[in-house]
C-alpha cells in the first residue's frame, strides 16, 4: 500500500472511531430517555410487567453501547491511534459506560426489590431524573465536542457541575422528606437507595466531565 | 588505524547520548517504540553523514597539522574526556572534546589554525543562542495554529505527535551531517587512500551503532533535563535544534546538539513558564561547556609531551 493509501486508511480509521463514539453517545442517550419515560409511566401507574419490558429495552441499548465500546477499542488497538489518545479515549469510555449501567440499575432495583414510588414523591423523583438526564446530555455534548473542537469541550462540562449540584440538593431534600414521614423503616431504606441511585447518574456525569477536563488540560497550549 | 578506534568510540558515545535529543520525548511518551526510534535515528544519521558530513570533516582536519602519533593522542584524549564527563554525569559535547584535544595538540606542535578555531568557537555560541531564537519564533506560530484552528483531539494528537516523529528524523539527519566530523574528521587525508566520504560513512555508522546499542537510558531520562517536556515543547525544541545544527553543518562546524536543544527548550521556557526552568541544570551545562574542551586540551597537550614530543 502506498503512502497516500496508508494515510487514507489512517484517516478513515480516525473517522470510524469518531463515528463509533457518536453512535455510543446516541445509545447512552437512549438509555437515559428510556429511564425517564419508564419511571414517569411507573409513577403514574405502577405496572411491573410494563416496567419489565422497558428494562429489556434499556438492557438492549446498554448492550449495544457495550458492543460499540468493544468495537471502538478494537479499532484503537489497530495502531492508528497514538497510545496517549488511546488511553484517554478508553478511560473516557470506561467512565461513560457507568451511566447506562446506572440507568439500567435503577429500573432493576425497582423490579427486584419491589419498590413502589409513592405518588407524593413522584414530581420530585421526576425532577431528579430530569436533572440527571440533563447532566448526561451535557456531558455527551462535551464528549462530542472533544472530536470537533476539543479546546471548547470544558464549557459544556461547567454546566454538568451545576446540574450535579442541583441534583444533590433535590436528592437531599427527597431523603429528608422521606425520613420525616411516618412510612415503614424498611420502605424508607429502599426508597432512599433508589433516590441515591438516580442521583448517581449525575455524579457519574460529573466524573466523566472531570475526565474531559483532564483530557483538554493535557492538550492545552 | 589504532587511533581510528578512539574516533569511532567518540562516534559511538555521541550516538548513545545524542539520540535522546531527537527522539527522547517520542520514546518516553510511547509515541514511538524504542526500537523503531533507534532504527529511524540510525538510518537518518548515516544519511546525514553521507550527504552532508564532509564539510565538517574538512573543517576539523584543517584545524591543525597531524602526525600518526598526534592523531592517536588527540582521539584518545577526546575519548577519555567524553568518558570522564559521562562518569561525572555532566552533559557531554563530543564537538568540544575533539576540538579541545585538537587545540591542545595544535598548541604543542605550534600548528594551530587560529582562524578556524575562532570560527568553531563562535559557532558553539551560535548553536544554543540560534536554537533559542528559532524556538522563540516557532513556538508562537505553532501555538497560534493549534489555538485558532478548531480540530478533533485525535487530529491534534496525530499532527503534533506525528510531527514529533518527522522532526526527530530531521534532527537525526542534522546530527549525522553535523557531528560525524567529531568521530572521523581528524583522519581526513591521513589514513592512506580513505576518502572523506568513506570517513563520513564510517563515522555515521559508529554514531548509528551508539544509537542502536546504548541510547535507551538517555532516551528514557528525557524530561529530567532543563525543564519537563511535553509533545509541543519537544516538537518546537527538536525542530529548532535540527534547523540550527543543520545550518551549522552546511557551514562546516560541528556543534553540540545537546547544547542546541537546551537553548531551544530554554527559549520555549521563557515564553511558557519561567518557573519551570531548572537553572541548576543550566549551571551543569555551563560547567560541562567550559570543562570539556579544557580537560581535552590539557590531556592532549600533556599526551603530546609524553608520547609524541
Amino acid at each position: 500500500m502506498g503512502r497516500k493509501g496508508r494515510f487514507i486508511v489512517l484517516r478513515n480509521r480516525q473517522k470510524e472511531i469518531e463515528a463509533g463514539i457518536e453512535r455510543y453517545c446516541e445509545e447512552v442517550t437512549t438509555t437515559i430517555e428510556l429511564l425517564h419515560s419508564s419511571l414517569e409511566q411507573y409513577i403514574c401507574q405502577p405496572d411491573r410487567e410494563a416496567l419489565r419490558e422497558n428494562l429489556k429495552t434499556i438492557h438492549k441499548a446498554e448492550s449495544r453501547a457495550d458492543d460499540l465500546r468493544a468495537e471502538i477499542e478494537v479499532l484503537m488497538y489497530s495502531k492508528a491511534i497514538y497510545p496517549e489518545s488511546r488511553k484517554d479515549i478508553m478511560e473516557l469510555l470506561e467512565m461513560l459506560d457507568k451511566i447506562p449501567n446506572c440507568a439500567e440499575g435503577c429500573i432493576r432495583m425497582i423490579l427486584t426489590q419491589h419498590v413502589v414510588i409513592p405518588e407524593e414523591y413522584g414530581p420530585e423523583v421526576m425532577k431528579l431524573v430530569g436533572i440527571s438526564g440533563h447532566a448526561v446530555r451535557h456531558v455527551l455534548e462535551a464528549t462530542r465536542i472533544l472530536f470537533r473542537n476539543y479546546t471548547t469541550a470544558t464549557v459544556a462540562v461547567g454546566k454538568v457541575d451545576e446540574l450535579e449540584s442541583d441534583g444533590d440538593r433535590v436528592e437531599a431534600a427527597l431523603i429528608e422528606t422521606l425520613f420525616s414521614s411516618r412510612r415503614d423503616g424498611f420502605e424508607k431504606i429502599l426508597l432512599r437507595d433508589l433516590f441515591l441511585h438516580i442521583g448517581k447518574i449525575a455524579d457519574r456525569s460529573e466524573n466523566v466531565g472531570d475526565r474531559i477536563r483532564i483530557i483538554v488540560a493535557k492538550r492545552r497550549i | 588505524m589504532v587511533s581510528l578506534a578512539g574516533g569511532l568510540y567518540l562516534g559511538w558515545a555521541l550516538g548513545a547520548n545524542d539520540a535522546a535529543n531527537v527522539f527522547g520525548t517520542a520514546v518516553a511518551t510511547r509515541i514511538l517504540r524504542f526500537r523503531t526510534a533507534t532504527i529511524l535515528c540510525a538510518g537518518a544519521v548515516i544519511l546525514g553523514a553521507l550527504l552532508q558530513g564532509e564539510s565538517g570533516i574538512r573543517t576539523l582536519s584543517s584545524l591543525s597539522a597531524q602526525t600518526q602519533r598526534t592523531l592517536a593522542v588527540v582521539s584518545f584524549s577526546a575519548a577519555f574526556t567524553v568518558t570522564l564527563m559521562i562518569f561525572l554525569r555532566l552533559p557531554i559535547s563530543t564537538s568540544q572534546a575533539i576540538v579541545g584535544a585538537i587545540t591542545g595538540a595544535g598548541l604543542a606542535t605550534h600548528s594551530l589554525a587560529w582562524g578556524g578555531l575562532v570560527k568553531v568557537v563562535i559557532c558553539w555560541a551560535i548553536a544554543p543562542v540560534g536554537a533559542m531564537l528559532i524556538a522563540l519564533i516557532v513556538y508562537p506560530l505553532v501555538t497560534t495554529f493549534f489555538r485558532k484552528v478548531p480540530m478533533s483531539m485525535l487530529l491534534r494528537d496525530k499532527l503534533l505527535w506525528g510531527g514529533l516523529v518527522v522532526v526527530g528524523c530531521y534532527g537525526s539527519y542534522a546530527l549525522g551531517a553535523n557531528n560525524v566530523a567529531n568521530a572521523t574528521g581528524i583522519f581526513s587525508g591521513r589514513l592512506g587512500d580513505i576518502t572523506d566520504r568513506q570517513l563520513a560513512i564510517m563515522g555515521g555508522i559508529a554514531i548509528a551503532v551508539g544509537v542502536l546499542t546504548f541510547s535507551r537510558r538517555m532516551m528514557l531520562a528525557v524530561g529530567k533535563g532543563v525543564m519537563p517536556l511535553e509533545a509541543l515543547t519537544a516538537f518546537v525544541a527538536v525542530l529548532s535544534m535540527a534547523v540550527t545544527v543543520h545550518a551549522l553543518a552546511m557551514v562546516g562546524v560541528p556543534v553540540s546538539t545537546s547544547q542546541a536543544i537546551i537553548g531551544a527548550i530554554f527559549g520555549v521556557g521563557l515564553l511558557r513558564n519561567r518557573q519551570n526552568l531548572r537553572f541548576g541544570m543550566l549551571r551543569n551545562i555551563l560547567i560541562g561547556w567550559s570543562l570539556t574542551p579544557t580537560v581535552a586540551l590539557i590531556l592532549s597537550a600533556a599526551g603530546y609531551a609524553i608520547f609524541a614530543g
